[in-house]
């Protein structure tokens, strides 16, 4: 499932083709005293599919709000490509689709009729827009639902936001929590169509399904508490959290090792598998230093030693555990 | 205003296909075909009564046209302003709360474009119905009671118009800034209330707007009102708060 390559306009502002398509600075959002979005920075690389994770709360859905123009920041600024979401609103919103959390659409209207809207708010000529509204509810798979949106499902609906947002071949698709409606096809056809998009429309997705992530995200950013926890590539970040991991395997019972360990100040967290022991760590170089003495202490034999697999799971936990601690 | 024309489509259209199209345009053609039917018959009805009392002696004139075009702009007067305030109320409110406005504000309308088209298609459906209303009406007169001189109930009837018009506006304001449709409801009908009380000051009622209803009332009559200063004053205030819609609903966060 693919859809069509988006309008290639020059930036709003003249930007180079290289500059981010999203840039958020110090992007502050208060409602009174609680602080939903604290100091946020981020540029998002075009043509990337960007994941945008966090906790319930996080601030992911204010930062789209911001983004869309439908909220205004307390302090700092966000751009799309160049142009000032808050000053240049309409060329802003000319060059981007959006999927709401909980999309709400016109209940009299058919699929068809709704998408047809949409693409006439961006001035698409009418024979473009019939062409384009019949292939992008083909790809959500209404073509042909006569039903008038009020009866849709919660997924139909979802699908329909995804094909209305796609209708003026946006060059920046922001999507907030796209699948987590969806059933198990649904949910794969939409992931397959976010990375048919790669490297011709950025797409930036809130989501807390981690697998979502890690299947279709080149760069990921975790938000906690309305901070930026970390914002890289994914492999990257792998890398980066494997080598404070370390999964060792001794012959015979490690209790009296744990113990040692846990005594060890460089030990963050440790945790018995079958056979194995993996340690979280903050000082790498003391721990390999004092390893393999405290097995041999121990008066057990070291069978293997090696950094450990990361998931994005693991990731996520760990940078979230670390901010709030 | 981006988006204008586009987003005034789809009200006109949504307009056709929900219930909108029955509320308001319905009542007016039912109390333009009712109006002249009741001043018919209720002085058959009242001398009926009179009948069934013994003793009791019931005068009254024979009803003619100018009786049919006064209960059907009593009619106008009570129930359907009551009627433009409930529908107005969800104006706005409607679309925020149930998330379409957002489903449109992140295209490249202008919240400017927004509010106005809602106004403009509330003013037109109004405007349609009333004329088609008020022919039905002069129809049904003629056929009841042989004539039906047009000029009086023009007159008040186009009175009334720019009060229901100045109504739509003031309703819009109240959708724009209030978060439900209840409250803007109740706003709707406190303003209403406020301006009927208002109304018996007569310096009030001769030069603004609140003096809209008694105009509209004596222009069938003998001596008609002069309503220049009403209306005027209804256009200016429809134009603060057309302009207040606008700036209100441009300061929220959706």
């Amino acid at each position: 499932m693919t859809v069509e390559s988006p309008d290639r306009h020059p930036s709003a502002s003249g930007h180079p083709a290289q500059s981010p398509a999203i840039e958020i600075t110090r992007l502050v959002k208060t409602f009174g005293d609680a602080v939903a979005l604290d100091g946020v920075d981020l540029a998002v690389p075009q043509g990337s599919v960007f994941g945008f994770l966090g906790p319930n709360g996080a601030g992911k859905t204010t930062a789209l709000r911001i983004l869309t123009g439908l909220a205004r920041p307390t302090a700092g600024e966000a751009r799309i490509l160049g142009a000032n979401v808050s000053t240049a609103s309409n060329v802003v919103r000319s060059r981007i689709g959006y999927l709401p959390d909980v999309p709400g659409f016109y209940p009299w209207m058919t699929a068809m009729e709704l998408v047809e809207f949409a693409g006439r708010l961006f001035g698409i000529e009418p024979a473009t827009l019939r062409e384009r509204a019949a292939s992008l509810l083909e790809m959500a798979g209404l073509s042909g639902v006569r039903t008038k949106v009020g009866g849709f499902s919660r997924g139909m609906k979802q699908r329909l936001g995804i094909a209305q947002a796609l209708i003026n071949a946006p060059s920046v698709l922001l999507l907030d929590e796209p699948t987590s409606a969806l059933d198990p096809i649904g949910r794969r056809e939409v992931l397959e169509m976010i990375a048919s998009l790669r490297g011709r429309t950025t797409v930036f997705f809130s989501t807390h399904i981690l697998a979502d992530v890690e299947r279709v995200c080149d760069t990921v950013a975790i938000l906690d508490r309305g901070r930026v926890v970390v914002s890289a590539p994914i492999d990257e970040l792998k890398r980066r959290a494997a080598v404070d991991r370390l999964v060792i395997e001794v012959g015979g019972d490690p209790t009296m090792l744990i113990s040692e360990l846990e005594r060890r100040p460089w030990l963050r967290a440790i945790s018995r598998g079958e056979g194995s022991l993996t340690l979280s760590v903050s000082d790498l170089t003391a721990a390999q230093h004092e390893l393999p003495a405290a097995i041999a202490a121990a008066g057990l034999g070291l069978k293997r030693f090696e950094g450990a697999e990361v998931s994005l799971e693991d990731m996520f936990v760990e940078l979230v555990r670390r901010a709030e601690a | 205003m981006s988006g204008f024309t586009t987003f005034l489509g789809k009200e006109l259209t949504e307009i056709r296909k929900t219930w909108r199209i029955w509320v308001i345009p319905g009542m007016l053609v039912f109390f333009a075909i009712t109006s002249p039917i009741i001043a018919q018959v209720t002085p058959a009805l009242l001398g009926s009564m009179a009948k069934a009392q013994p003793g009791m002696v019931v005068k009254i004139p024979s009803p003619t046209w100018r009786d049919s075009y006064a209960q059907y702009l009593k009619s106008l007067s009570q129930m359907v302003l009551i009627a433009v305030v409930i529908t107005g109320a969800g104006a706005v409110s409607g679309e925020r709360s149930s998330g379409t406005a957002v489903l449109t504000l992140t295209k490249p309308v202008s919240r400017a474009a927004f509010v106005m088209a809602k106004i403009v298609s509330q003013a037109g459906l109004l405007v349609g119905a009333t004329i088609v209303s008020t022919a039905v009406c002069v129809g049904l007169t003629i056929a009841l009671f042989g004539s039906a001189p047009l000029s009086p109930l023009l007159m008040a009837v186009s009175i009334w118009t720019v009060d229901a018009l100045l109504l739509i506006v003031v309703m819009t304001l109240f959708s724009a800034g209030f978060a439900s449709r209840g409250a803007s409801a109740g706003a709707g009908l406190a303003f209403w209330f406020l301006t009927l009380l208002i109304s018996i000051w007569p310096p009030a009622t001769r030069y603004s707007f609140v003096g809209l209803m008694s105009a509209s009332g004596r222009a069938l009559g003998p001596q008609p009102m002069e309503a220049l200063w009403p209306v005027m004053t209804a256009l200016v205030a429809g134009v603060l708060c057309a302009w207040g819609a606008t700036k209100v609903f441009e300061r929220q966060e959706l």
